[in-house]
């Protein structure tokens, strides 16, 4: 077969496209070059205030700092804990309460639901909260993290509006089957739920590991204080362990930082989906 | 028998209702379920609701509480540091609000517009990203960025560009009441307004293509779809976005309280941030005056809350609570 002299039409490039692509590119490193040169100075052993793509002095003493010096290790590990135990408290909470939430004909179910939405519109305050915490010797300890996001209404709103769209029939047989509420429940509606409890499970983890506020509040006790109230305080407030090691202030400053954010920024490629989902759940039912 | 409660539903079946005592009984395992939830409800938030009383007592770390009336109201409001507070809540939370829901809506376009599906993800991935680091570290970073020290990323940029002399002093942008401000809203942009391009893509995404074909078949450029099919769709949604976030407006700290220093106070003390500097950074707190600002701003908080309610009941037919 002789060539033809038919050319496929070129794709045309819309000047759009290109702009397009420019101001996407821009968006991106707009985002991207402060956690690069975060995480670039955290192996730099020379403070510089350019940005670099490698380091120039490479160096792990400002993780070596981390990592031997009490007084920054012990609220990385408060922050591990109070996060485990507070995420898993508060997916007890919120699937026991958004579970019992969706019993229609259960005596008092609105009378609950108001009870918990009345949260939602009016609040004791600050300070009221800190004279409770301080009565129930919550003060200067970091229970007070696992406590205080623990229960979280919002999340059970959400965790309830998940649990609507389990088809009611799957109750019905269970029940007819002799299941009790509590079989119900670990049987057929958690399975059930992986999604929803990843997602949910992920926003409280979320908020427990980023809290500075209620550790600035309620806590001054050094042993108690977590990551990122140490890492706020020692850059900001100049409050800079004394230790063994003679890293550069900027080293250890962007290491620091680096140990905040890892453990979510380690995680996030992979549950990117789980991540944002929360968002969307409450926005199913309509 | 006889007296057992008969209901007819909408349909006209009847149907016999359970006595109340049998359904409580029937119902055993969900009440002790709930029973957690009641106890953490009641002891996280309705018991401190009982401290609001405080409002209207001296209440010092020593010493038993002393009913004074309205004292603290009137002290509160004499006050240039309270209204101080109060204005600027109000003046951040809304310009906050309205920068950051302006440019989740142009780049909400933008990701709206990009034909190449993996480019469209990795840049979404990416902006998300900055909304999962805590207000601790995002203050941290930008901190360290704009010191005046010599490894302060901008004040040297601003040497090199040659804006400032090679030998003069940094710029402290934290701590000056001109820089303050736009700094908070970059800062904000910076990490919010990934994660709030979300709900208006979801809102392109429902677009019916057939629009854009009417469009194409009219002759419309690109510009002209936007302009007449893209932004009238997400009309609705952006009026969601600012009822739903203006029933916050009170509740502003910790992003202003990780960033602000006594410099500034002026540009940047809030409501939240003044009660606890009124409570936890003085010698002799009143517990007293402190929940009296507590209560006001709750209570403004909740006809906030009250008034979005309605008015989202209004344009999209339900309440936000």
């Amino acid at each position: 077969m002789a060539k033809t002299a038919y050319r496929k039409p070129k794709k045309k490039v819309h000047v759009f496209d290109i702009v397009n692509y420019i101001v996407f590119i821009l968006i991106g490193l707009l985002v991207l070059v402060p956690i690069w040169k975060v995480v670039v100075d955290s192996f730099n052993a020379v403070g510089v205030y350019q940005f670099r793509l490698w380091p120039e002095d490479f160096t792990l003493d400002g993780y070596k700092t981390i990592i031997h010096t009490q007084r920054l290790y012990r609220p990385f590990i408060n922050s591990v804990i109070t996060t485990a135990l507070g995420t898993l408290l508060g997916l007890l909470l919120s699937t026991l309460g958004g579970y019992v939430l969706i019993q229609f004909d259960m005596p008092g179910r609105n009378s609950f639901a108001y009870f918990l939405l009345f949260t939602m519109i009016f609040s004791g305050g600050m300070i009221p909260e800190y004279l409770v915490m301080k009565q129930l010797h919550l003060v200067n300890s970091m229970w007070i993290l696992v406590v205080k996001h623990g229960m979280n209404v919002y999340n059970l709103v959400l965790m309830r509006n998940f649990f609507e769209g389990i088809p009611a029939s799957l109750f019905e047989a269970a029940e007819i089957d002799g299941c009790s509420p509590m079989g119900i429940f670990f049987k057929i509606v958690l399975p059930l739920s992986k999604a929803a409890l990843a997602s949910i499970g992920l926003m409280f983890a979320v908020t427990v590991w980023n809290d500075y506020s209620t550790v600035k509040i309620y806590i001054t006790n050094p042993d108690q204080v977590n990551f990122q109230y140490q890492l706020r305080n020692m850059i900001m407030d100049g409050d800079t362990p004394t230790t063994q090691y003679s890293v550069s202030q900027n080293t250890l400053f962007y290491a620091a930082i680096v140990c905040a954010i890892l453990p979510f920024m380690a995680l996030y490629p992979f549950l990117q989906k789980y991540f944002v989902k929360g968002v969307n759940i409450g926005a199913v039912k309509e | 028998m006889s007296k057992k409660k008969k209901i007819t539903t909408s349909t006209g079946v009847e149907v016999r209702h359970k006595p109340l005592g049998l359904r409580i009984w029937n119902n055993r395992g969900y009440y002790l379920m709930f029973l957690p939830v009641f106890v953490f409800i009641l002891v996280m938030y309705y018991w401190p609701m009982l401290g609001i009383r405080y409002a209207f007592y001296d209440y010092k770390p020593v010493g038993a509480p002393t009913f004074v009336g309205l004292k603290h109201f009137y002290s509160m409001f004499k006050t240039d540091a309270f209204w101080s507070a109060f204005r600027n809540t109000l003046e951040l939370s809304i310009m906050k609000l309205l920068i950051t829901t302006f440019t989740a809506v142009i780049v909400s376009i933008f990701l709206n517009e990009m034909g190449n599906l993996f480019a469209k993800k990795t840049l979404q991935t990416i902006i998300y990203l900055p909304h999962f680091m805590s207000w601790a570290v995002v203050a941290s970073i930008f901190s360290l960025f704009l010191s005046p020290s010599s490894t302060g990323l901008v004040n040297g940029l601003l040497r090199d560009w040659g804006i400032l002399a090679p030998d003069a002093k940094g710029i402290y942008f934290l701590a000056s009441t001109a820089w303050w401000r736009p700094i908070f809203y970059l800062i904000n942009i910076w990490k919010e307004t990934g994660w709030g391009t979300i709900i208006f893509l979801a809102t392109l995404a429902g677009i019916n293509p057939e629009l854009y074909e009417a469009a194409d078949i009219d002759g419309a450029t690109r510009m002209q779809k936007m302009r007449f099919v893209t932004l009238p769709a997400l009309a609705n949604t952006i009026i969601t976005v600012l009822i739903l976030n203006l029933a916050k407006v009170m509740n502003m700290f910790e992003s202003v309280f990780v960033l602000y220093n006594n410099a500034v106070y002026s540009v940047s003390d809030v409501i939240s941030t003044y009660i606890y500097r009124q409570t936890f950074a003085i010698a002799l707190p009143n517990y007293g005056y402190s929940t009296a600002v507590g209560l006001f701003k709750s209570l403004v908080g909740c006809v906030l809350v009250l008034v979005c309610n309605w008015a989202s009941k209004k344009t999209r037919g339900r309440g936000i609570v």
